[in-house]
């Protein structure tokens, strides 16, 4: 029972790092300088009394101690808080950015999944060829790339063709679900594509030095003195070995994406996480930032738990 | 179609050169294009139930002969005969056939087995390959035969483990056992036994002595003069890229011609701790692989080298004070 014995040690390990995360976080927003009390209370002729009564309503005339007891208390029930902005539960507003969110992005992150493993296994292949010198290149350009700027270039471009800002088109009055869907797929292509190619350009360069390294290996040599066919080579042995280090970092960086995203939903005005931190940066809306950077931790968390869990299905020496 | 007669292996003049990349300034100033000459011309056969040792310094092109005769270096020049069949200039398709009659076994075990793959699937994998062993059962048994023969018995035993679960003996005998598997005619081992312990050296190179006298012929790449004495049939000296001595593996021992030869026996520890030689220690290091000297190749670290030897390049031949008549040297003053 060894490998459940793995599974429930990493997951034991994945809920104390987010209970450190979760911590701090309470920490962090109560270093902040001034108090979410005078922020409020900032209006003219602000009476002791009104300060008094709205501490009293966030509970923040408790000890630190007890506040950050009845925070964790609710949110084991799933309670954020209210948003500043809209006055809504913040778990209503971040579910519903994360469902917009998570489309995007696992297009974008698919895209760059695909070409960049093919691109980087070719590059890693065709060592020392042109080809491999143009697939690095084009790879290192789009992953140094500044995330908004080339979302802006692809607005210039597809301008006209392509919707380039929101999710839906606002002047469909009440759509078949398959125009709806034509709708938001439409509007998600540049987004995605510009997360895509960023991503691309990082998994080439993965992969292509992953590949190398397998590669370069003996048994590498070993199958092909046994007469195995190239494809075959890179398939069962190369990419099998690589994968290792790709899945790990892919994993990753799946993690980091959804904060990454902060730059392409504000460029194409995409009502996802991002854009709500974004939103709520601007508005010192603490309730919302919070809850998005509970968010945020919990998906590194999660992500490195999956390259944790995947690490030990794809290599036999880890138990 | 193989001639009858041939030899198993029969390589002749080959030549392998590596080029050194120029760089763009080096392109652009047209700088001549350098290589590595890694093998120059080198002549050696392998009969069936032969055990041919190539020894030589690390760097001297022994990997790369081993590579090239099995095609998976391309060689510039010369010739390699297979069973009398020129394999020189077969492409990879042709060449997936021949690749069931000649295997290779790496120098470390810990580098030459998949470590995803459990030792079954290692040793399976040539079979499948090759379309070899029909049902799956037949290729379990051949498996197993494999794993026996090569020494790791019971094969059950070992059948589900990973390379990591296997001691470097017993992961050397894996690598044999696949290659094994196929039932090849040529086995070319490349230094298979430099990485193991002292302990477990005598097996492995028992187990290619007695595959030997099974009728296999073995190409063994090794830098150690005392295992090559000691188990092979025929011993070939390499010296940058060209073989310098050859002949019967206890007469270049007993009787070294060249140089260099006598320089590397000289320092092979004695059995006898009383019995000291003074050990000759070569002057300098091997020059570098792109810049060849000139005359023969050994001058600049040779204790006896007179002028002629500066300009002058001694092909291998019969020298006056050998027994056997297939003992040859490349040395002008030999």
């Amino acid at each position: 029972m060894r490998g459940a014995d793995y599974v429930v040690k990493r997951t034991a390990f994945a809920l104390v790092t987010i209970f450190v995360a979760v911590s701090i976080n309470f920490v962090l927003f109560r270093l902040a300088p001034g108090s979410a009390v005078s922020n409020l209370s900032r209006v003219p002729h602000a009476t002791q009394e009104l300060r008094q009564a709205l501490k009293r309503q966030f509970g923040l005339d408790k000890s630190r101690g007890r506040q950050y007891l009845i925070y964790l208390e609710q949110l084991t029930r799933g309670n954020l808080g209210v948003s500043f902005e809209n006055e809504q539960p913040v778990s209503t507003n971040l579910k519903t950015a994360i469902l917009n969110t998570l489309p995007m992005v696992a297009l974008g992150t698919l895209f760059a999944i695909v070409v960049g493993t093919l691109t980087g296994v070719i590059a890693a292949w065709r060592r020392g060829t042109p080809i491999e010198g143009a697939t690095v290149t084009t790879a290192l350009g789009f992953y140094s790339m500044p995330t908004h700027w080339l979302g802006l270039m692809l607005v210039i471009l597809f301008t006209g063709i392509l919707p380039t800002g929101g999710m839906t088109n606002d002047f469909l009055i009440n759509p078949s679900f398959w125009t709806h869907a034509r709708d938001v797929l439409s509007h998600m292509v540049l987004p995605s594509l510009t997360l895509g190619l960023v991503l691309f350009g990082e998994y080439t360069l993965i992969v292509r030095s992953a590949m190398l390294e397998t590669l370069g290996e003996d048994y590498i040599l070993t199958a092909r003195a046994k007469g195995l066919r190239p494809w075959a080579i890179i398939r069962k042995h190369a990419l099998r070995n690589a994968m290792l280090p790709i899945v790990t970092l892919v994993a990753l960086s799946l993690g980091y994406i959804v904060a990454g995203a902060i730059l392409i939903e504000t460029v194409f005005s995409w009502p996802g996480v991002g854009r709500a931190v974004y939103d709520a940066v601007l508005n010192r809306d603490y309730p919302m930032l919070q809850g998005a950077f509970l968010f945020l931790t919990i998906s590194v968390v999660f992500f490195n738990l999956v390259a944790d869990l995947l690490y030990y299905k794809l290599d036999p020496r880890i138990t | 179609m193989s001639a009858v007669g041939a030899p198993l292996l029969d390589v002749d003049d080959l030549v392998v050169r590596y080029p050194v990349p120029r760089g763009l300034i080096g392109l652009l100033r047209r700088r001549p294009q350098l290589a590595v000459h890694a093998v120059e011309g080198v002549t050696l056969v392998v009969e069936a139930g032969e055990l041919v040792a190539l020894v030589g310094e690390s760097g001297c092109g022994k990997t790369t002969t081993a590579q090239a005769v099995l095609r998976l270096v391309d060689p510039l020049s010369g010739s390699i005969r297979f069973q009398g069949d020129d394999i020189t200039q077969l492409g990879m398709r042709a060449l997936r056939p021949l690749r069931r009659r000649m295997q290779i076994v790496y120098q470390d075990p810990y580098e030459s087995l998949d470590p995803r793959l459990r030792v079954q699937a290692t040793v399976e994998e040539p079979l499948l390959i090759h379309r070899m062993g029909g049902s799956k059962g037949e290729r379990a048994s051949l498996v197993s035969d494999a794993l026996a023969r090569a020494g790791l018995s019971p094969p059950e035993l070992f059948l589900d483990r990973f390379p990591h679960q296997l001691s470097g003996g017993q992961r050397q005998r894996v690598a044999i056992a696949a290659a094994l598997v196929l039932d090849p005619q040529l086995l070319v081992a490349d230094e298979p036994v430099s990485m193991l312990d002292v302990s477990v050296r005598a097996g492995v190179l028992r187990l290619l002595e007695e595959l030997k006298a099974s009728g296999l012929g073995i190409l063994m790449i090794t830098h150690d003069l005392s295992t090559a004495a000691r188990f092979a049939d025929r011993i070939a000296v390499m010296y940058l890229g060209r073989i310098v001595e050859e002949g019967p593996a206890g007469e270049v021992v007993r009787n070294p011609q060249h140089p260099y030869t006598k320089a590397l026996l000289s320092v092979v520890p004695r059995r006898d701790p009383r019995m000291r030689r003074r050990p000759q220690i070569l002057r300098g290091e091997t020059p570098d692989a792109v810049r060849i000297p000139s005359g023969c190749r050994f001058h600049p670290r040779c204790p006896i080298a007179i002028d002629v030897c500066t300009t002058e390049d001694p092909s291998l031949r019969r020298t006056d004070s050998t027994q056997s008549p297939h003992h040859r040297a490349a040395c002008l003053l030999a």
